[in-house]
């Protein structure tokens, strides 16, 4: 239905209208700022505004994610492009509101970080809603990140319940597990991986563990190759439980900041008016 | 009917053993609906059945009126959405509405008109005596019912299952000629008329060519348990049990019209087979060898094998009278180039460009899943989609916050074949559902569930091959179980994407993609897939 009808643009092109529009909006507004300076009216009032506006207007997509139900107002990804492009044009109008200077003021410091910390989320947003689904979707299985502990939980189990069976005739198998595979099966990674996911531990267990086929016999080396599929499983899980929490940690931290931006840009705004001299 | 005429493997009463059943009707009781899904041909052994001409209110057939919400209750969703999964208002199904009544008798419901002359007015229908057949087309093509009928007073039907009706067809001639004759009269004529390449036809061509076409169906009626139970096995060996409806390198014996169902197009490669496209309604085979061997006096075989996917209804136009009526009335430019020359390498290859298509890996595994027949499936583009959950928030938000859908499913490369319901172009799950609840929307095709009339006998979940329709128990506005009243259980319901036909703004989960990555698509050919994937 809605599939047929869809996408008169291209990526590239849809690309392209919008940061055009997005460059002559803002060459407008600089070029409306430089000829209120330029006419001794102050020139800020008028980028403060429009940067408050565009704040403002950025809160919007939240809005539009909840009215799922609103006909006429376009659809969730238009409203994410009109945020994007948005969002980086205010980065300019930021930049001419504060014009060649370091922010002084106590307010002004504060303010100014928080529209960065904002700014750089949104930019880093972003680039990691654009890498971390290819990452993700190059993993064989799909794992919803609610279901994630549940999950862990059943291979720890059937790891357990494998070497269990598997060591009423040798201990190798279960030394090993006690001591390496144990903590690794059952516990989530640690913030390091969180950060930066890798397939050190992964390869360094299954390689541990192919070397102690030497010391198995033929009954449990089976053995050894499941537990190196498990491995193998519980690492694509933490993979997942990075990523994905990747995904949300950085929405949470963007979302949260902007609502304390918009505050203190309201204050910032009053003082403004108090203290501009009669304007 | 000739008993001597039926096999000993086959016989008369082995298929009045294994596939017929009587039922009693009484006055009133609806024994088919219009729109209906059926895989049965009744034969009427006593009694009067009324066909009505008019279309009944979807209100009488089971279905409810579908109505759309406005723009206030839209809005009002925001707060008026249940914190209790599953919760509703609920009327017990068995209370009698001012037109019809359900009746239980043992492990059946039924429905009846209270009032047959109310609902069907006089002179709006025809009636059906002892030995009449009704119900065949519908129960042989895979078409819904046309119409509705009714028992006029007690009556008593023998039911046929598809199976026994085919067999039935073989060995008794005449019963084989009256359905033939009622399908050319009833329907052929427009299914040719659904052609591209028969357009050019006068009607008096058409007429003769409709004379001499051939009906054939090829698979099994209840593909969808087949389908279940072999989805583990080999592709290769899943392939080859296929139907074949014409075989690669075999005679061309004329030309191939799918009339219902899908069809896949095959070459072999190696010792297995590799799915080159996939046909559906309206679409033909055969016709570039026709038309070669029609030009050049040459005798090329298929170029590739043609099996039915499912359930297939072919119509069969034999080389003959293709040759004689349909070539030379074809205008020139709508003929295809003959094939290349034939050499031991090139043989039955292109040489112009072919037409681009989907990537041939992703078209065997929509032909391989039965995704196919899908008119609205949910594809998740993986390499786009964050798992934000945004699309499942938003189906529940439009569904009283119960999701109709689960984001997951079966994955080929990035992309994802959603659990939700692909309102199907073949939709068995509308097969046997005992109050209509079930049943496609006349407007847009959707197929929909009535939860009033939903009885929760998970007929539809069970035939569903793709797990997309999940049976829910019901709470009320408290969130307490609702309970039978006879059994004392929990009330269960049939629940699954209805792609939000209510809404305002068509289905909420594409809408709220704020990523692009999810589309409702229509599958059943690879054209809207494929300019989907080249974005």
């Amino acid at each position: 239905m809605a599939g047929k009808s869809q996408k008169q643009f291209s990526f590239f092109e849809r690309r392209i209208v919008f940061a055009m529009a997005a460059l002559g909006a803002t060459v407008l507004v600089a070029l409306w700022v430089w000829l209120q300076n330029g006419k001794l009216q102050h020139g800020s009032f008028t980028s403060g505004y429009v940067l408050l506006g565009s704040l403002f207007f950025l809160t919007m997509l939240g809005m539009r994610k909840r009215l799922t139900f609103i006909p006429a107002i376009g659809s969730a990804s238009f409203w994410m492009q009109l945020h994007i492009y948005v969002g980086l044009a205010s980065f300019a109008i930021f930049a001419i509101h504060v014009g060649p200077r370091i922010p002084d003021g106590g307010l002004e410091i504060f303010l100014a970080a928080l529209y960065l910390v904002v700014a750089f989320s949104g930019v880093y947003g972003l680039y990691v809603t654009r890498l971390v689904p290819r990452k993700l979707s190059a993993i064989n299985e799909e794992v919803i990140f609610e279901r994630i502990p549940s999950m862990r939980n059943q291979i720890a189990l059937a790891a357990r319940e494998m070497v269990l069976e598997a060591c009423a005739n040798s201990e190798v198998l279960a030394k090993f597990y006690v001591r390496r595979l144990a903590a690794y099966f059952e516990r989530p990674r640690s913030l390091a991986y969180a950060i930066n996911p890798t397939g050190r531990t992964r390869r360094q267990l299954i390689g541990e563990i192919e070397e102690l086929d030497r010391f198995l016999a033929e009954d449990q080396r089976s053995v050894s190759r499941k537990l190196a599929v498990l491995i193998r499983k519980k690492d694509d899980l933490d993979f997942h439980q990075a990523m994905q929490g990747r995904l949300k940690v950085w929405l949470f931290v963007h979302i949260g900041m902007t609502y304390s931006l918009l505050l203190v840009a309201i204050v910032h705004g009053i003082l403004a008016h108090a203290f501009g001299g009669g304007l | 009917m000739d008993r001597s005429s039926f096999s000993r493997r086959v016989s008369l009463e082995g298929i009045l053993k294994n596939d017929c059943r009587i039922h009693d009707y009484k006055k009133g009781d609806i024994v088919v609906r219009e729109g209906d899904y059926g895989s049965s041909a009744f034969l009427i052994l006593s009694g009067e059945a009324l066909v009505s001409l008019v279309k009944l209110p979807d209100a009488i057939l089971g279905r409810g009126e579908k109505r759309g919400k406005s723009w206030l209750r839209s809005i009002a969703q925001l707060w008026t959405n249940s914190s209790y999964p599953e919760s509703r208002d609920y009327r017990p199904s068995t209370k009698s509405t001012k037109s019809t009544g359900i009746r239980t008798d043992g492990d059946e419901t039924q429905v009846f008109l209270h009032d047959i002359p109310r609902v069907i007015p006089v002179g709006k229908s025809v009636a059906l005596g002892t030995g009449e057949i009704f119900g065949e087309l519908s129960a042989l093509t895979r078409t819904p019912r046309s119409a509705t009928v009714v028992a006029n007073v007690e009556t008593r039907v023998l039911e046929i299952r598809w199976q026994g009706f085919r067999e039935l067809l073989k060995s008794a001639p005449q019963l084989k000629a009256h359905v033939e004759s009622l399908y050319r009269q009833n329907s052929l004529k427009a299914h040719l008329r659904e052609i591209d390449l028969l357009k050019h036809l006068s009607s008096d061509v058409l007429d003769a060519v409709a004379n001499e076409t051939q009906f054939e169906s090829y698979g099994s009626f209840q593909w969808n348990q087949q389908f279940k139970s072999t989805s583990q096995q080999d592709i290769s060996n899943r392939i080859l049990a296929e139907p074949l409806i014409a075989e690669e390198g075999c005679y061309v014996d004329g030309l191939v019209l799918i009339r219902n169902g899908f069809a896949r197009l095959s070459r072999s490669h190696g010792d297995g087979h590799q799915t080159i496209a996939y046909l559906g309604k309206g679409q033909v085979s055969g016709f570039r060898e026709l038309c070669h061997n029609w030009k050049t006096g040459e005798q090329r075989p298929w170029m590739l094998s043609l099996r039915a996917v499912g359930y297939v209804d072919v119509l069969k136009i034999p080389v003959s009278v293709v040759e004689r009526l349909v070539l030379p009335n074809v205008p020139v430019q709508h003929l295809p180039d003959p094939l290349p020359t034939a050499d031991s390498n090139k043989a039955n290859r292109r040489t112009g460009t072919r037409q681009r298509s989907i990537d041939r890996n992703l078209m065997e595994f929509l032909v391989d899943k039965r995704h196919v027949n899908g008119t609205e499936a949910m594809v998740i583009d993986l390499d786009r989609c964050t798992r934000c959950d945004d699309c499942v928030r938003a189906c529940a938000s439009t569904h009283n916050n119960n999701p109709r859908f689960i984001r997951h499913g079966e994955k080929h490369d990035h992309w994802m074949f959603a659990t939700a319901c692909m309102h199907c172009l073949d939709p068995v799950c509308m097969i046997g559902c005992p109050t209509g609840a079930i049943g496609r929307t006349e407007e847009s095709g959707l197929v929909t569930i009535n939860d009033e009339t939903c009885i929760g006998c998970s007929t539809c979940a069970n035939s569903c091959p793709y797990q997309n329709i999940r049976m829910v128990e019901i709470n009320d506005r408290n969130g307490l179980p609702i309970l039978s009243n006879e059994t004392q259980s929990p009330i269960m319901k049939a629940t699954k994407c209805d792609l939000c036909a209510d809404q305002i703004t068509g289905p909420a989960c594409q809408n709220a993609c704020p990523h692009d990555a999810l589309v409702r698509i229509d599958l059943t050919t690879p054209d809207a897939m494929q300019a989907w994937t080249d974005r």
